[in-house]
């Protein structure tokens, strides 16, 4: 797929996208390299996955990483109760070795999303989410599937990829990844959105959402998120719950009372809703698009 | 679209560039390039440098290296042309300051014995220091007649002074332009220099960093060894997943103390903001110690409660509250205090940090109380925020570096150094 027909695609899917993200997303696609996308939590790492399997056209494969996430629970696991009832109904059968061999077969195998995006047969887009909270081994054990394509059951011996799945990976960076793994991974580093960006994203998802309100709402979550007192930055994702809530409460300009009411949606601790008091958050002055009057993006007068 | 084999000449020098920049390109990166590039062309700059730098940056740090690189390498024809104009000017310019160096540096009609680095300096300085100088001899003429050994070495000694002034301003001035990127060009810039609208930046970054260096310890000591003792709780619950039987043994994990960290911090005119800076940056990291009293100073020593910390407003109005703030440095009497308090503040479990740039009244009373404190602590480092290259002028310096280990943290990536070796 080439650059263009990527943009278009991204652009039906109301994607908010910069020239660097769509040439790194071409690019990852031309080569058919995984792709590593770092960045801070809710800057929108994971939409990149979504989005890619919707201008794909493809089934999005998702594999939360969590620490001890292992082999079981990532690519296969025998079915042990079937096994166990398919022992206990051929008990009396002559030919052990046919059972034996049996039980090791497709019918006992259970695919977990690895497995399942290599067997697929139409190509997946696969998601390995958070990979730097899953620990170092099993990162070392994702080297063979990214760079080869295949994945080693003992059992079964070596599988290869039936079609290649387009692989995300993301990371908040609690943990440096490492050296192997980035190398063999296309790198993009997203930063959170800035103004104007911000309020593209809001016009594209939320379309009937007053542009005055809208405009309000990210220049207070710029800056909420300049803000070194609050401790855990608003995501794109909790901006448009924001501005869901306020529309949904029939509220058309966001006032300090507003604000208060609704403030649960973007500030998930009470150490934050604390010092939202302290911070000026209105936008009177400064809507953020470039107008200086409050305007949310429209000129309003 | 040129011919293959004239940008893929390029490619194979210009990941070269990279590699001596410190990034690790290999020849699949070089083949990966070079696909790309035949299908893109190199026409739009901004999309072969986003499509390159997918390629062969592998991390934020390896992207702004990328960048510095790629903008050397790949410029455009009337840049090239302009640069070259400019150097030339310069060469020119460079070798009427030599020509100007060897009539100047005489005294009496004699060469000065001036080092041969410090004239490439005079060569390279401004024409109003020169003239300064000048002036300067030409004032003390008649003197230099009358009395040449006495005035010889003076006029010596205050060349030799400013000509070492300007090699640190040049130095300073080359180290300066290399940041492109205002997110990253922070971490590499002096933190006494950042502007008020830079600080939740700053702040922003030190959080991040912050969180890495806890990820790392978390994930490494997850990783360290065993006592040797098995854990039977653990062994028999795992146990239970093969039907009760014991055949992957869990050991007790290693205990890990961590230190006792006493943290004093200078907190005198220059020093305000990058005290401000390292002690934000030593609370967020939770593995460096299991517990910490911060300690200020100017004339006189304060221990800071930890609410006065959680923000810079607070902090600062903690500071001129206590009434150390615009005060002069006396680090001798800080030490002193520190080292007689009761309950005592330092033991062989502590590890006492100094934020200071050494600057203090009493230098030799001040390195006495040093070497009293680091009888009592279990390790004394000192973080200090004058440059390393500028430590070989500091006379101060040179004395509490012989008596500590003394880390350079002038900026936001030295002081993320340090904290690492701190918690190390």
């Amino acid at each position: 797929m080439n650059l263009d027909l990527l943009k278009q695609k991204m652009d039906q899917a109301h994607y908010i996208y910069d020239d660097t993200l769509a040439v790194t997303l071409s690019v990852a696609l031309q080569l058919g390299r995984p792709l590593l996308i770092e960045g801070a939590a809710g800057v929108g790492k994971t939409e990149v996955a979504k989005v890619m399997a919707q201008a794909l056209d493809r089934e999005l494969v998702r594999l939360q990483c969590y620490e001890g996430l292992d082999e079981s629970k990532a690519l296969y696991e025998w079915n042990y109760q079937k096994q166990l009832l398919s022992i206990q109904v051929n008990r009396e059968s002559l030919d052990r070795d046919q059972l034996t061999k049996s039980l090791f077969s497709d019918e006992y195998l259970l695919e977990r999303p690895l497995l399942q995006s290599i067997r697929s047969d139409k190509p997946v887009v696969l998601l390995i989410d958070e990979i730097d909270k899953a620990d170092e081994e099993f990162e070392a054990f994702l080297l063979e599937l990214l760079s080869e394509m295949q994945v080693t059951i003992p059992e079964v011996g070596t599988i290869r990829a039936k079609t290649i799945p387009f692989v995300v990976l993301t990371s908040n960076r609690a943990r440096p990844l490492s050296e192997a793994l980035r190398r063999r991974c296309a790198y993009l580093y997203i930063q959170y959105p800035d103004l104007d960006k911000e309020l593209a994203i809001l016009r594209a998802k939320l379309p009937h959402v007053d542009d005055r309100l809208a405009g309000q709402v990210a220049v207070a979550v710029q800056k909420l998120r300049a803000s070194e007192a609050i401790l855990k930055k608003p995501s794109i994702a909790e901006t448009l719950d924001w501005v869901a809530a306020l529309d949904a409460l029939g509220i058309r300009e966001l006032t300090p009372d507003a604000l208060r009411q609704t403030a649960g949606f973007v500030l998930k601790n009470s150490e934050d809703l604390a010092v939202l008091d302290t911070l000026d958050t209105s936008s009177d002055h400064n809507c953020g698009c470039s107008h200086d009057h409050g305007c949310g993006g429209h000129c309003h007068g | 679209m040129a011919e293959p084999g004239v940008y893929l000449e390029k490619l194979s020098l210009f990941a070269r560039m990279l590699r001596l920049e410190g990034l690790t390109v290999g020849p699949q990166e070089t083949a990966d390039a070079s696909q790309v590039l035949i299908t893109l062309g190199l026409e739009d700059r901004a999309q072969v440098k986003a499509a390159l730098r997918t390629v062969f940056a592998k991390s934020q740090e390896e992207q702004a290296a990328f960048d510095r690189v790629f903008d050397g390498f790949f410029v455009s024809e009337e840049a090239m042309k302009r640069q070259a104009q400019e150097q030339q000017q310069r060469e020119a310019q460079l070798a009427e300051g030599r020509r100007q160096a060897e009539e100047d540096l005489r005294f009496r009609g004699e060469p000065m014995d001036i080092r041969e680095d410090l004239r490439e300096v005079y060569a390279a300085m401004p024409e109003s220091e020169r003239e300064r100088l000048r002036q300067l001899m030409d004032r003390y003429k008649g003197n230099i007649d009358r009395s040449p050994e006495l005035y010889g070495s003076f006029i010596h000694s205050v060349f030799t002074r400013a000509l070492l002034e300007q090699q640190m301003l040049l130095e300073d001035a080359g180290s300066g332009g290399m940041e492109t990127d205002p997110e990253l060009g922070l971490l590499f810039r002096d933190i006494g220099e950042f502007k008020d609208t830079e600080i939740p930046r700053a702040i922003a970054i030190i959080q991040s960093i912050a969180r890495q260096i806890n990820g790392e310890l978390s994930a490494k000591r997850q990783q360290t060894g065993h006592t040797g003792q098995l854990d039977f709780r653990r062994t028999i619950r795992r146990g239970l997943e093969t039907g009760g039987s014991l055949h992957r043994l869990v050991y007790k994990k290693k205990r890990h103390r961590r230190r006792k960290l006493v943290l004093l911090c200078d907190v005198s005119g220059s020093m305000m903001q990058f005290s401000e800076f390292a002690l934000r940056f030593i609370q967020s990291l939770n593995q460096v110690s299991e517990s910490s009293q911060v300690f200020l100073f100017s004339e006189d020593l304060f221990e800071a409660d930890a609410f006065s910390l959680q923000n810079m407003d607070l902090f600062r109005n903690y500071v001129r509250e206590s009434g150390l703030y615009g005060r002069g440095t006396d680090l001798g009497t800080a030490l002193a205090k520190l080292c007689v308090r009761r309950p005592a503040v330092l033991g062989p479990a502590t590890t006492l940090l100094i934020l200071s740039d050494t600057k203090t009244i009493d230098l030799p009373r001040a390195a006495q109380a040093l070497l009293e404190a680091k009888r009592q602590a279990g390790r004394v480092l000192w973080l200090n925020p004058i440059p390393e290259s500028k430590w070989p002028y500091v006379r101060s310096i040179q004395t509490m570096a012989a008596l500590c280990q003394m880390i350079p943290c002038s900026t936001l990536r030295d002081l993320a150094a340090a904290c690492r070796r701190l918690v190390t």
